[in-house]
């Protein structure tokens, strides 16, 4: 029974994980309908944002998560205007598509050549620091995750449902054009859903930094994860996404325990096919109007 | 002398002085500006390129050394190919580099998959193949004429981990955790079938992808298992950095109040300990190169490495060190290319190298075991040398 409820734990906070990285992800395509390559690297320069204000600028924890969620909506914006946006106008899908992969490569490389290959240990106050009952444990690194991702959803579904801008975005993601002719910017709000997702991206490799392996490749290492998530939620779909980023972080634990480590991609990839196959809009039906 | 003739009589003396120049230089002096080109495949990106960043350091340092003089008038260049630790990739920098740079000798590559790759392109093409890194069996085990370990393989390796985990340890259970790669996986059998036939018993064994990043549910499992007296640990540096400290999270090692002692591998650099913290606690590890070694081209190695990079020389740097020094061996005994060149590797016999001797055995495969050193994490996050070897 302590062996159930501890793999419980463990999958609730490795699906927080996911989620932090996959809301992001669908919060762009919701709004896009484009998938977003380079989402993974912004994960990752957010875990090294963190670790060098802590390192090299002496700040502490919690204020590294502001700075990387600052430096992601930063990068969100830049990367929007200085590539995304100029190709968007240009009428083709498939040009910011191609070039979010671009992106993603020119990150990676850049990052491995200003920080190296070789892996950080990035160790926050709360990483070593476990909180035992009975034989169940959780590390007050992983609280700290389960905690923000919860609060995260919450304010991102309060910035949706009860702000101006909120409702701006959502009426961009269900009709573009309709959005425009009621005096909404859609280039502006395009703008900010890259701002939100990648400031969350930022936020997420601030948080994973010291569970993950702190490497230039930090985030590619999640972001399939991620992807199939999203897929498994449905593509858009912010409630889908939450539930999907749980199941997967369940599975994966139930698995290490009862089967083996190494059908855990099996288990999640054939849920994926599966989905695929039965509901192709994902875990939670499709209602477009209502995605992001 | 008409113009013509002047075009003609001129070069026909300046031709003369060069050929009277050239046969009274010495043979050694008549060799300078000869080459022996050296093929590195190293991984320089992805998650192993840390072999690749710190091996680059210990072949630059040997080359600097070795070009100050050059070796029977032969001086040493390196072309360096990212194989990325990975079979494709390897196979790509393998097939670029026979191609287009021809080396007279190839290093590489650390991990087993990749080298596995590049090995019958080598063979092919005729260029001998040093490595110093991979420990799959299969590299050595069928004959290889033109591939040579200075490494112990696998077999080596978890025999003698085995061995040392039961009798010195006195480890009756362990739980075997290692990368789903031939490496992993070979490394982890060999322990297990050693540590079996020894009396011990092998609670679980547990492979994982290189893309898993949390391990709370894998030691959530192992603190599941009862006593667990040791856990051959097979992973890169940054896995097994989450690896143990998760073993110490959920109380399984003696960092977080357990009795398991986890046994590492030649595959984690040095400043591992630090990295991992109060979690590395008792960690016990093979390491290829012991900086408490007395003899005096250890001593030399590390004083010259100190003041070109301003750091402590790691097991990486020295095997690096060690493959080029191997070659230069070899030029000094007479090889010239690269038939030559694996002619006279093969016959290497107790030649003294930094990371311990080299003698290449009828598979190529370095015999020599006191390359193999162990240490055990201390408080202080200090190592302690076992001298168990």
């Amino acid at each position: 029974m302590t062996v159930v409820l501890q793999q419980g734990i463990n999958g609730v906070v490795l699906g927080s994980l996911y989620v932090l990285v996959a809301l992001g992800l669908t919060l762009v395509y919701g709004v896009l309908v484009q998938i977003n390559f380079a989402h993974a690297d912004v994960v990752t320069l957010g875990a090294f944002s963190a670790y060098f204000f802590m390192h090299g600028l002496g700040g502490g924890y919690l204020p590294s998560i502001a700075v990387a969620l600052v430096i992601g909506a930063a990068l969100g914006w830049l990367m929007n205007a200085a590539v995304f946006a100029p190709l968007r106008h240009r009428g083709n899908e498939l040009l910011p598509l191609i070039a979010t992969i671009g992106v993603s490569i020119m990150l990676e490389n850049a990052m491995l050549a200003w920080f190296g290959p070789i892996p950080y240990a990035f160790e926050s106050p709360y990483s070593n620091d476990v909180i035992r009952f009975g034989h169940v444990f959780i590390t007050q690194q992983n609280v700290l995750i389960v905690a923000t991702s919860i609060a995260t959803i919450a304010l991102l579904y309060a910035f949706m449902k009860f702000t101006f801008l909120g409702k701006a975005l959502r009426a961009v993601s269900q009709d573009r054009e309709t959005a425009g002719l009621m005096g909404i910017n859609p280039d502006r709000i395009v703008m900010l859903t890259f701002m939100i997702a990648c400031a969350l991206a930022g936020m997420a490799g601030a948080l994973l930094g010291p569970v993950l392996v702190l490497t230039p490749f930090a985030g590619t290492s999640v972001i399939v994860k991620a992807f199939a998530i999203v897929i498994i939620g449905g593509f858009g779909n912010v409630e889908g996404t939450i539930l999907a980023g749980l199941l997967v972080g369940l599975i994966e634990s139930f698995t290490t325990q009862y089967l083996d480590t190494g059908m855990i991609d099996i288990v999640v990839f054939g849920l994926l096919l599966l989905t695929l196959a039965l509901r192709p809009t994902g875990l939670i039906a499709e209602r477009r109007e209502e995605n992001v | 002398m008409s113009r013509s003739r002047r075009f003609i009589v001129a070069p026909a003396i300046a031709a003369g002085l060069v050929v009277v120049a050239l046969a009274s230089m010495t043979p050694a002096a008549r060799a300078q500006g000869k080459v022996i080109k050296i093929g590195a495949l190293l991984p320089i990106s992805g998650p192993g390129s840390y072999f690749g960043v710190q091996d680059k350091q210990g072949i630059e340092l040997a080359l600097e050394q070795l070009n100050k003089a050059g070796v029977n008038g032969y001086k040493f260049e390196v072309k360096y190919e990212d194989s990325a630790c990975g079979p494709l990739p390897a196979t790509q920098a393998a097939k670029r580099l026979v191609e287009q740079y021809k080396p007279d000798v190839a290093l590489g590559e650390e991990c087993s998959d990749a080298t596995l790759a590049i090995m019958p392109i080598m063979a092919q093409a005729k260029v001998p193949l040093i490595n110093a890194g991979s420990s799959a069996i299969k590299i050595t085990e069928p004959g290889n004429p033109w591939t040579f370990r200075i490494f112990p393989d696998e077999v080596m390796q978890g025999n003698n981990i085995a061995a040392n985990a039961y009798n010195k340890l006195n480890a009756r259970t362990a739980v075997l955790l290692h990368e789903n790669t031939n490496a992993g996986i070979g490394n982890a059998k060999v322990f297990a079938e050693a540590f079996a036939k020894l009396g011990g018993k092998i609670l679980a064994d547990i492979g994982f992808g290189r893309d898993v990043n949390d391990f709370t549910a894998i030691a959530t499992r192992i603190a599941g298992l009862g006593q667990v007296d040791v856990i051959p640990t097979y992973t890169l540096e940054g896995q097994g950095l989450k690896i143990t400290q998760a073993l110490m999270q959920a109380g399984v090692t003696k960092g977080g109040g357990g009795k398991a002692i986890q046994l590492g591998t030649i595959w984690l650099p040095f400043g591992f300990e630090q990295k991992a913290g109060k979690a590395a606690l008792g960690y016990v590890r093979a390491v290829q190169f012991d900086p408490l070694d007395k003899r005096p081209l250890v001593h030399d190695f590390i004083a010259a490495f100190k003041a070109k990079y301003n750091a402590s020389p790691t097991h990486l740097n020295a095997h690096a060190y060690d493959q080029i020094m191997l070659i230069a061996d070899v030029v000094r005994r007479g090889a010239t290319n690269a038939q030559s060149i694996r002619d006279e590797l093969a016959k290497t016999k107790n030649l003294p190298a930094i990371t311990g001797t080299i003698t290449f055995d009828a598979h190529n495969q370095n015999s020599s075991m006191d390359t193999i050193h162990y240490m055990e994490t201390q408080p202080d996050l200090s190592w302690k040398a076992l001298g168990w070897n």
